[in-house]
């Protein structure tokens, strides 16, 4: 249940990046009605052959909706089925935070307010990696996980793992801000964002290399887990690909690198499909590294958390998935 | 009609602009930070969480959208502080005595506000605010499409807020290329205030048409940040060229009084001040009205009869570029037009910039954008920023690029050396690969 909430979340993202792509926030000047419409009733000829923005607009608004039921449905499943009661009060938070993510978007058109706007956008990726936290606490693994003895080097790689979630995380947040960067703005306030956004972007990336380091010198973690971690790095590699893409689709070549400019002879079209796909897939990227970040670091919680050295080897030696070899290779 | 300039003007009331890269005063709220020191007891707790919730409101109940006003050039209409501070250093080189210098100060203080004061008045009421412009029927602006152009973005049910929407971030508020992006840009966005256009179809020192406009905003520039708004209608197009003139507009009329009041030397009264206004307007109104009365029209010349003849017009446009006595043009470009040509030269915006740091020392430290020489262009690259199709590079070689230091070759050059230079500059691309290749478009010798 939790796997299908992440699995329309994740399209959510993308459609939100598009509204704030193409600026379609406001092409609906109501909420929760669309146009005076209730939001279900809203004709469908009218939105399929209606203006750009109000396509991609009550899209949104529909996914997001979709997103809320899923999550309904996920909170009583849970409610029933899971023994947990942490989970279960989990399950409600995330309904609890899908509905407030939906009040902030209600109240980014009621207020109209380009803040309020770069909250809903940083909220919705935080939901999203919520959701993936709670498919990983859900899942059959994390059950069989065994945890290992208390030991310095499990807890820094547990401490490592969210801390890069919590760079990732802070990284969106500051990419928010440049994509947010008031009209009136002076210079010096873009510059900072864009400052401190690059700053975030090396910081995550020595996180995520010190952190697939140190997996992969693991060798008895699941390999699960050292796929995960290439596949973090594989992402912000890629995300370093998509923010420079951005940068030359909307700002054109830094000093220097002029002679690039070379490779189109043409100027970027405002709007076109280059410039809005990659600043779209450059956000929606952003919320999968936080997604998978977070992953990880719930599982390395899950998987090197201290427990008592008896149990921990007798559910190790019955085929848990950390071997008790960790601490050594760990150290 | 000097009159009504001055009614208008006395009626009107401005505030102090910002330095650019200097905060607005903020209008947003600042509830107090509520202190979470009781942690202990679920009243105290219940108490912090309440005034976190207070703040947060009251931060929130703040951000309606902030009031957009325009605002004066600093680099023509200098913070008074500096003003002072260059005479005061003018008056102390001449050892006059502290009292006397003491004394000029705080008149010239109080006469430069008073100054500055009525030129943002009288720019207010000729043109009105980036909400709610107005455009002096003289200067035979559309203020339908300037409605469009200006405003708040996002207005339901009418359109409006294309400049701010398209435009601002790169060029700014006022025009004066001072957008928050623009410090990253390279080449700077262009300043619209001096009223200096690069890539026009119009004589040397004459305004760009409105087609000119329209054309820099359907194809962009390739190879800056200026993108193609080829995907916006043709109307809210010819909003945003309108806005582009009136933005240019209220800058050149700004600059005219601004010289006008330097003049007067004193206080300016709302009379001297309306009739500078009027000569300003007439001056900027005409300059813009009569753009369509100088296009260059290139000489027609047949298409090349065999290859031959092609290959000899490049070798003559060779000859010509590369002979410093005529059009000199390796004197920028370099003698393999890699723009390499070693010569150091500032476009005007960069050199008013220069002359007003010069004359006012503490702007340097104030203006948001480093001083950049201007780059020649690189002709390998293949990249043609005011137009790729032959007419277009003539034009640039007949009157030159307008406020850079590529000089008009009109007077110069023949027509038929001109587009011989042309043929050779279009054939630079395609050097490496053949000994002279055709270009696709150089046969298309038409315009």
């Amino acid at each position: 249940m939790a796997v299908l909430l992440v699995c329309v979340t994740f399209p959510l993202i993308w459609v939100g990046g598009l509204v704030t792509t193409f600026k379609a926030g406001m092409a609906f000047p109501d909420w929760p009605t669309s146009g005076g419409y209730n939001m279900l009733a809203y004709p469908l000829d009218r939105w399929w052959h209606g203006p750009f923005d109000m396509f991609i607009e009550h899209g949104h608004r529909l996914l997001g909706m979709l997103v809320g039921v899923v999550t309904i449905i996920a909170a009583l499943v849970f409610q029933f089925r899971e023994q947990r009661r942490w989970v279960r009060w989990l399950a409600w938070g995330a309904l609890l935070a899908v509905c407030l993510q939906g009040g902030i978007g209600g109240l980014r058109v009621i207020l109209d307010h380009r803040r309020i706007a770069m909250i809903h956008g940083c909220v919705g990726p935080a939901y999203f990696a919520f959701t993936v936290a709670l498919a990983v606490i859900t899942s059959k693994r994390w059950r069989e996980a065994a945890g290992v003895p208390a030991s310095a080097a499990a807890t820094r790689l547990r401490r490592l793992a969210a801390a890069t979630a919590v760079v990732a995380y802070i990284q969106l947040v500051l990419g928010a801000v440049v994509r947010h960067v008031p009209e009136g703005a002076a210079v010096g306030e873009f510059q900072a964002a864009v400052m401190f956004h690059l700053i975030g972007a090396a910081a995550l990336v020595v996180h995520a290399v010190c952190l697939v380091y140190k997996l992969m010198r693991n060798r008895e973690l699941s390999a699960g887990m050292r796929l995960a971690a290439w596949g973090l790095m594989g992402v912000i590699t890629l995300q370093v690909m998509l923010g420079a893409a951005t940068w030359v689709s909307k700002y054109g070549y830094p000093r220097g690198l002029e002679s690039l400019a070379a490779m189109h002879d043409q100027a970027f079209v405002a709007g076109g499909t280059w410039q809005a796909g990659l600043a779209t897939a450059h956000m929606a990227c952003g919320s999968l590294i936080l997604a998978m970040s977070v992953m990880l670091a719930v599982r390395a919680a899950r998987l090197l958390r201290p427990v008592g050295s008896g149990v921990a080897t007798a559910q190790a030696a019955s085929g848990g998935l950390l071997r008790q070899g960790l601490a050594e290779a760990a150290s | 009609m000097t009159n009504q300039l001055t009614g208008a003007i006395s009626v009107m009331d401005s505030k102090h602009s910002p330095m650019p890269g200097e905060l607005a005063p903020s209008t947003h709220h600042r509830g107090p930070v509520a202190p979470l020191a009781e942690r202990h007891g679920s009243w105290s707790r219940g108490a912090a969480w309440a005034a976190w919730a207070v703040a947060v409101c009251l931060t929130f109940a703040g951000c309606g959208q902030p009031e957009v006003e325009f605002g004066l050039n600093r680099l023509i209409v200098p913070p008074v502080n500096l003003v002072v501070q260059s005479r005061e250093a003018q008056l102390v080189d001449q050892n006059r005595p502290a009292g006397e210098i003491a004394e000029e100060l705080a008149t010239l203080k109080e006469t430069y506000l008073h100054n500055e004061q009525m030129l943002a008045s009288a720019l207010t009421a000729v043109f009105g605010t980036p909400d709610d412009p107005y455009a002096w029927p003289g200067l035979g602006l559309d203020i339908k499409k300037l409605r469009m152009a200006a405003g708040p973005t996002g207005v339901r049910g009418v359109t409006r807020g294309l400049y701010r929407e398209h435009c601002v971030h790169c060029h700014g508020i006022n025009g004066d290329g001072l957008g928050p992006t623009a410090r990253f840009l390279n080449p700077y966005p262009r300043n619209f205030q001096l009223g200096v256009f690069k890539f026009t179809s119009t004589n040397q020192g004459r305004k760009p048409t409105t087609e000119d406009l329209e054309r820099t905003l359907r194809e962009g520039i390739p190879g800056t940040a200026m993108p193609s708004f080829r995907l916006q209608s043709p109307a809210e197009i010819e909003a945003l060229v309108e806005y582009v003139k009136y933005l240019s507009m209220r800058g050149e009329v700004q600059n005219q009084l601004m010289t006008a009041i330097e003049a007067v030397g004193g206080p300016i009264d709302e009379n001297q001040l309306a009739e500078e206004l009027q000569v300003a307007l007439d001056l900027v109104a005409r300059s813009w009205n009569e753009a369509e009365d100088y296009i260059v029209v290139p000489a027609q010349r047949p298409p090349f009869r065999s290859e031959q003849e092609r290959l000899a017009s490049i070798a003559r446009g060779k000859e010509i570029f590369l002979n410093a006595g005529k059009a000199n043009c390796i004197g920028c470009h370099g003698p393999t037009g890699l723009g390499d040509g070693g010569q150091v030269d500032y476009d005007v915006w960069t050199k008013l910039q220069r002359e007003q740091e010069a004359r006012y020392p503490g702007l340097a430290q104030l203006w948001p954008l480093p001083v950049r020489p201007a780059e020649p262009r690189n002709l390998h690259q293949g990249i043609y920023r005011g137009g790729r199709r032959p007419v277009d590079l003539y034009r640039r070689i007949y009157a030159g690029i307008k406020g850079t230091p590529m000089p008009a070759q009109g007077q110069t050059l023949k027509p038929d050396e001109i587009w011989s230079v042309v043929d050779y500059v279009m054939s630079l691309p395609y050097e490496h690969e053949q000994a002279s290749p055709a270009p696709p478009s150089v046969h298309r010798a038409g315009l």
